[in-house]
């Protein structure tokens, strides 16, 4: 097993993030993390990659709290964080100077493949932006990839090759987690979805085992919040 | 070419199917190299193991074989005739069904394929 919550609740003030959450997650899985703005997709990613702790229950990647195992998570946040000024050239020597595990062959061979211009971050568009976003925390030999809302917002041939590098990028000894609200077009890449609601998890299922009863992930996610 | 569709069953029966079509219709032929696993996951936007999987099924289905190191091969031998009168025989029933719940027989089925055919006999306008 790579990474597990075990109950855990996240309580912001006198509203729950995630309430009462168990999940495990295992190396070779891309996992679809579902829901509506406000479910706890991005609360549950956060409490996965140790940038929050949980108010009651446990978080564990590779048998340690996230914190002490900080070099094997990689993170997307969906916020647009890079410095302005930025270029790929400067962003890959800020990841190298953070992140041993940051292997400079593929992030070239990402930035290739994803398109993304050499100029600064200022000038770029936002599917750009994203597109470099996403190269940067790809190149990490991390074992458990948190990626927030990688699609929502930007162009649809940014999307498309996102979604084909992740399938290229794939490894066996690494988990995906992926959040998104947009599921139809993300949900041919995951093996299995979780479908939070209200900070629960409603659904817990193999990708493949719903379409075999005739319900794509979408109409199950339709389902369940209906 | 592949035409997956999320809302038509697993997508590895769907994989499957896509290869028996080119077979029978003659865009793959016997002997030919599939993509690799990887490649036709990035090229679909599907999850890898789930092209390796088709894969399985069409090699149990001794459509095909994996040569070390070179890749998944269309098998020699083949048997795209049987494929071909599979998937067609498939499309007859589905036809047929629709025939019977329309609460029409046999004849009126004959005449509807002739009328769609373009070598049928067609009523004079």
């Amino acid at each position: 097993m790579l990474a597990k919550l075990f109950s855990v609740t996240k309580r912001y003030g006198k509203t729950d993030g995630v309430h009462d959450l168990s999940l495990e997650l295992h190396p070779g899985q891309a996992v679809g993390l579902l829901g509506l703005n406000g479910s706890g997709k991005t609360t549950t990613l956060k409490l996965l990659a140790g940038m929050l702790f949980p108010t009651q229950g446990s978080v564990e990647v590779l048998g340690q709290p996230p914190r002490a195992n900080r070099g094997q998570i990689a993170f997307l946040s969906d916020a647009d964080n890079l410095y302005a000024w930025m270029t790929p050239t400067d962003a890959e020597r800020f990841m190298v100077g953070l992140y041993p595990d940051f292997n400079l062959h593929r992030y070239r061979e990402l930035l290739a493949f994803l398109e993304v211009p050499k100029q600064g971050y200022r000038s770029m568009s936002r599917g750009q932006r994203a597109r470099l976003r996403l190269a940067m925390v790809l190149a990490r030999d991390a074992r458990l990839f948190l990626l927030d809302e990688p699609l929502s917002g930007i162009d649809v041939i940014s999307r498309d090759r996102i979604l084909k590098s992740l399938v290229l990028e794939w490894r066996d000894e690494a988990c995906l987690v992926l959040s998104t609200h947009e599921v139809s077009e993300a949900e041919g890449i995951f093996e299995r979805v979780l479908l939070l609601k209200e900070g629960r998890l409603a659904l817990d299922a193999r990708a493949e085992d719903l379409r075999a009863r005739g319900q794509s992930v979408k109409d199950a996610f339709i389902e369940v919040l209906a | 070419m592949w035409n997956l569709d999320v809302e038509a069953g697993p997508i590895y029966t769907q994989i499957v199917r896509g290869v028996e079509r080119m077979l029978a219709n003659g865009k793959m032929k016997p002997g030919e190299k599939l993509p690799s696993a990887r490649e036709l996951a990035a090229e679909l936007k599907v999850n890898p193991n789930t092209v390796i999987h088709a894969f399985s099924q069409l090699e149990m289905a001794q459509m095909t074989e994996t040569k070390r190191g070179l890749g998944t091969f269309v098998r020699e031998d083949v048997n795209v005739e049987g494929i071909r009168l599979r998937i067609l025989q498939e499309a007859a029933f589905r036809f047929w069904s629709e025939v019977q719940s329309l609460g029409l027989g046999l004849e009126d089925a004959q005449q509807a394929l002739k009328k769609a055919s373009p070598n049928g006999q067609r009523e004079e306008p």
